[in-house]
């Protein structure tokens, strides 16, 4: 057992000192007819050499991850991960550090956190942010129950183009909630900001996402208007990447801004551990749900960091505190800050345009060249939605005989949007991967149009 | 303050990444573009274009390598040295674990993949999920929530379904005063009103205070067992029968599960519903917060309310098929996670799991609660132990001998980090005043347990001596004590350029 450093010898001398005569004294407090009889059926133990190989035969056994030219996005986007990322991230002096409970010798992971929050801050906009949060759609859902907090309302309006995966985690946390949460119709895959106008009321939390489930931008601009003169509370669900050159929701008047980190330095890694981001107005700090990083000084006076504000936590505040969360993302908020530190202001920016005319380049080769089309007329960022004659999981399965995954299928977000495919596009893919697309679509259109 | 501190006083150890950078350096380069350039003004309507990118920091790759590695080292960490934070269970992370976590195969994986694509990830899910279910005895395991007070959540979620099929959801859920913070938390967020119920002098949950509290409106029970205090519950068998015959739920808190694992199965013992802390008992690095999971699992009966989807199995699929998400649960709580949890650290978990076997994770068990022992009998005669008698895998001492002398549990924590060893948990459980909450875990050696009374030895022979001389602790970390209360007095959350 190589992980236990003690012999036979030593636990004798242990029992010795401790002064039982057998382990099993030790375990005087545990009532004989509960204790456990035989042995845990579970296989092993195993070498590192037969784990590598059961894993590596498991690893082997996803399809997707080895052989599949991928445009699959939605949320989680396979972009280039820099090695720095990976050197930093797989420090032990990080990866092996517990929560910063004690300040002194944790300063690296406080620092760092704290560089976390301001990067999101400017991303967003907003005066603050917290130390991460699960995922986008958790986070969403504690931006929800923090609006609700803030308003005193009593209902959420979302629209249909958020993100299903999102709405999932959002109706979980809310059903317990007095809350009501009502849907915002939707008009060509976009709000339908008149419906919107007259569904909207005082104290309302609104949640808008921007770009949407279906990569459109939302008419922001009017949304946060709206949500200004009714007197509700605007949550901004938001795409970080495109924070590099969409406004950020300051700008549009979101109180709360949160989002999916994951494209900044993490793998899609079947979906998780992600990166949930939550930002706020500084007047609404007091409400916001999970760890803050302060900065402060020493007793020489010298700066430090600290977890602040912990009154609002669950170990503090308990059945009264804003949010349960107490382990969240640590490293993958330190993943995200060392990306956005290598990137920089330009380099950032010069992803997110490339990215932005890779898909557009795409859609543009899908739709001239196979008399396809795009689902929905509005502008879009990084990913856009293609109609297909056939359903999108028959065009998925035989374009994966090809190895191509072509997108994520629509109908699984809407069974009215089974003809539709998300394409999703990062720096990763070439020109020749946008092009070996658009003909393998085309190929599938025209099957179905003989068939 | 010694004359080199005051030197150094005003000035910081490491400046933030804002103040490195210089504008125009790169510190990333992209691949060409091979497409026509679209610049944003070209395809964003008017009104949506952001006038100038984010100010992020523009800093050359061996500044950043240099500026985060430096932070790097100011971090304490269990590969260096012990780190006996009770409840929070803090053991040696084998390497392997991280090599397969890493791997392409698992980490290239879209979660919109087609469970076709996708199914060795299924597997090695369903097979934890099965591992698991053998560990604590319980039918089922969802393995979705991302840390263990999502599981909790869940838990509840899952009580509050359960009591609503029957006809009555019920309002409140009984807690013991030892318990996490996060049960209170989690229950309200589950729309539940918390009941404490309290502890007796022996530490353990009073049963005649509990049978007071339980009614008809108790929807569940929270249990942490073996307790905040290290301690199993003896009587645990009463208070869960008398749960059940008020047609409460009894839910495990299985952050102590480092205690029992081959020794005693909560399912067995009579719980319904559980959580497990795969970055506790099962050695997933802690990364500094996190990231954890936190999977559920229930007795039979309660599987319908699963977190959906759910990693499942089915032979008679076509090969190449047989795992799959179960996505048609329809009397699920629904979703805790966007997708499927923190599968990464479910890897690490299965490795682990694997590396030990059944006989060795049991052998984890023992260690772990010798450890303690060891340490409590070699500590019990120089701080009050917080009860009698052996301990499971942790156990609680209070400084009040100490404060009285003039030093507070917190001054001894910071004295211990001048020892290059992490303090122990401080001020919890909340009913043991000045309360050092230790686990040293079962990755600890001797000479470690050693090394960690020795400094406990000294630090209360300080305190008798000159408990004053702790209020200038820690002296030999990068920054000296640091103050709490400016800090959430004059808050500074993000850096403000100059």
């Amino acid at each position: 057992m190589p992980y236990l450093p003690h012999t036979d010898a030593d636990r004798a001398e242990m029992l010795r000192e401790i002064g039982v005569s057998s382990f099993e004294d030790l375990l005087e407090s545990i009532p004989t007819d509960l204790r456990m009889t035989g042995e845990l059926d579970i296989p092993g133990p195993f070498s590192e050499e037969e784990i590598g190989r059961h894993l590596g035969k498991l690893a082997a056994g996803n399809r997707g991850a080895n052989c599949l030219l991928s445009f699959a996005g939605g949320g989680i986007y396979d972009h280039h991960v820099p090695a720095v990322v990976r050197t930093i991230t797989s420090m032990p002096q990080f990866y092996t550090a517990y929560t910063p409970y004690q300040a002194e010798v944790s300063q690296g992971t406080l620092q760092s956190i704290y560089e976390f929050q301001t990067m999101i801050a400017r991303l967003t906009g907003l005066d603050v942010a917290n130390a991460s949060l699960y995922d986008g759609a958790s986070a969403t859902a504690e931006a929800a129950l923090m609006g609700l907090d803030v308003t005193r309302g009593a209902r959420v309006l979302v629209p249909a183009t958020v993100s299903p995966h999102v709405k999932r985690v959002l109706r979980t946390y809310l059903a317990s909630s007095a809350a009501d949460l009502r849907e915002v119709p939707t008009r060509d895959g976009r709000i339908d900001v008149a419906a919107l106008s007259g569904e909207i009321s005082e104290n309302d939390v609104v949640i808008v996402q921007h770009p949407n489930a279906l990569g459109l931008l939302e008419s922001v601009n009017d949304v946060g208007e709206l949500a200004e003169r009714a007197g509700a509370l605007l949550v901004a669900s938001v795409d970080p990447l495109s924070l590099a050159v969409l406004r950020p929701p300051a700008d549009y008047g979101a109180a709360i801004a949160v989002g999916e980190g994951q494209c900044l330095g993490s793998a899609p890694s079947y979906g998780g551990p992600l990166l949930g981001f939550l930002a706020a107005e500084r007047r609404h700090i007091r409400r916001m749900p999970g760890r803050i990083i302060g900065a402060t000084v020493d007793h020489d006076g010298r700066r430090g960091y600290v977890m602040t504000l912990q009154t609002r936590e669950q170990h503090i505040r308990r059945a009264r505190a804003t949010s349960n969360i107490c382990t969240n993302q640590g490293l993958v908020a330190l993943a995200a800050a060392v990306y956005m530190s290598l990137l920089g202001r330009n380099g950032f920016r010069e992803t997110a345009v490339h990215v932005m005319s890779k898909a557009h380049y795409a859609a543009d080769a899908i739709t001239q060249h196979t008399g396809l089309s795009l689902a929905f007329p509005g502008p879009f960022f990084r990913e856009f939605v293609v109609e297909m004659p056939r359903p999108a999981s028959v065009i998925r399965s035989e374009l994966s005989r090809d190895g191509i995954c072509p997108g994520v299928d629509c109908g699984t977000y809407d069974p009215a949007l089974e003809r539709c495919l998300l394409v999703s596009v990062t720096e990763r893919h070439t020109r020749e991967d946008v092009d070996t697309l658009a003909s393998a679509l085309g190929a599938a259109a025209a099957e179905g149009g003989s068939a | 303050m010694s004359e080199e501190r005051k030197r150094q006083a005003t000035s910081v150890v490491e400046p933030t990444i804002f103040e490195l950078g210089v504008p125009g350096h790169p510190g990333h380069a992209l691949p060409a573009l091979d497409v026509p350039r679209l610049e944003p003004e070209d395809v964003l309507p008017d009104g949506f274009v952001r006038p100038a990118p984010p100010a992020l920091p523009e800093v050359s790759e061996p500044e950043v390598v240099r500026h985060f590695t430096r932070l790097a080292e100011l971090n304490h960490h269990v590969d260096r040295a012990i780190y006996p934070l009770g409840s929070c269970t803090m053991k040696y992370n084998p390497k392997i674990n991280e090599e397969m976590a890493s791997l392409p195969g698992f980490t290239g994986l879209h979660p919109g993949f087609d469970d076709a694509d996708c199914q060795g990830a299924i597997a090695l899910m369903v097979e934890l999920a099965r591992h698991l279910s053998e560990i604590s005895g319980l039918a089922a395991v969802s393995l979705q929530p991302p840390a263990g007070a999502s599981g909790e959540l869940a838990g509840m979620l899952m009580a509050k379904a359960w009591h609503t099929d029957q006809g009555n959801p019920r309002s409140k859920v009984v807690v013991p005063d030892s318990a996490h913070g996060t049960n209170p938390a989690s229950l309200t967020l589950a729309g539940y009103e918390a009941v404490e119920t309290s502890s007796g002098d022996d530490g353990r949950i009073d049963v005649d205070a509990f049978r007071k509290v339980v009614d008809d409106e108790t929807a569940a029970v929270m249990i942490t067992n073996p307790s905040t205090l290290g301690i199993f519950e003896t009587r645990i068998a009463d208070i869960i029968e008398i749960a059940h015959e008020r047609g409460a739920l009894v839910y495990l808190d299985g952050a102590n599960l480092n205690a029992c694992m081959g020794l005693v199965r909560p399912g067995d013992v009579g719980f319904d519903i559980m959580h497990f802390n795969l970055h506790k008992t099962f050695s997933a690095p802690h990364g500094g917060g996190g990231p954890g999971s936190g999977p559920v699992g229930v007795r039979s009966g309660l599987e319908p309310y699963l977190p959906s989807p759910l990693p499942s199995y089915d032979p008679g699929r076509p090969e190449g098929r047989r795992y799959f998400m179960d996505r048609d649960r329809p009397r699920s709580i629904g979703a805790v996670h966007g997708y499927h949890g923190n599968f990464l650290v479910m890897v690490k978990a299965y490795a682990y799991i694997l590396a030990n076997g059944g006989v060795g994770l049991r052998k984890v068990s023992e260690d772990a609660v010798l450890n303690a022992n060891y340490l409590k009998a070699k500590l019990e005669g120089l701080y009050d132990a917080s009860h009698e008698g052996h301990c499971q895998h942790e156990f609680v001492l209070s400084a009040e001998r100490q404060k009285e002398q003039g030093a507070r549990a917190l001054d001894i924590a910071k004295r211990l980090l001048d020892h290059g060893i992490h303090a122990p948990t401080v001020y919890f459980p909340l009913i043991v005043p000045e309360a050092l909450m230790i686990e040293p875990t079962e990755s600890e050696s001797r000479r470690s347990l050693d090394a960690f009374v020795e400094a406990m030895i000294s630090i209360a022979g300080e305190i008798e001596e000159d408990p004053e001389a702790l209020a200038g602790a820690p002296e030999r970390t990068p920054v000296g004590r640091l103050d709490e209360s400016r800090a959430a007095r004059e808050l500074d959350v993000v850096w403000e350029d100059e």
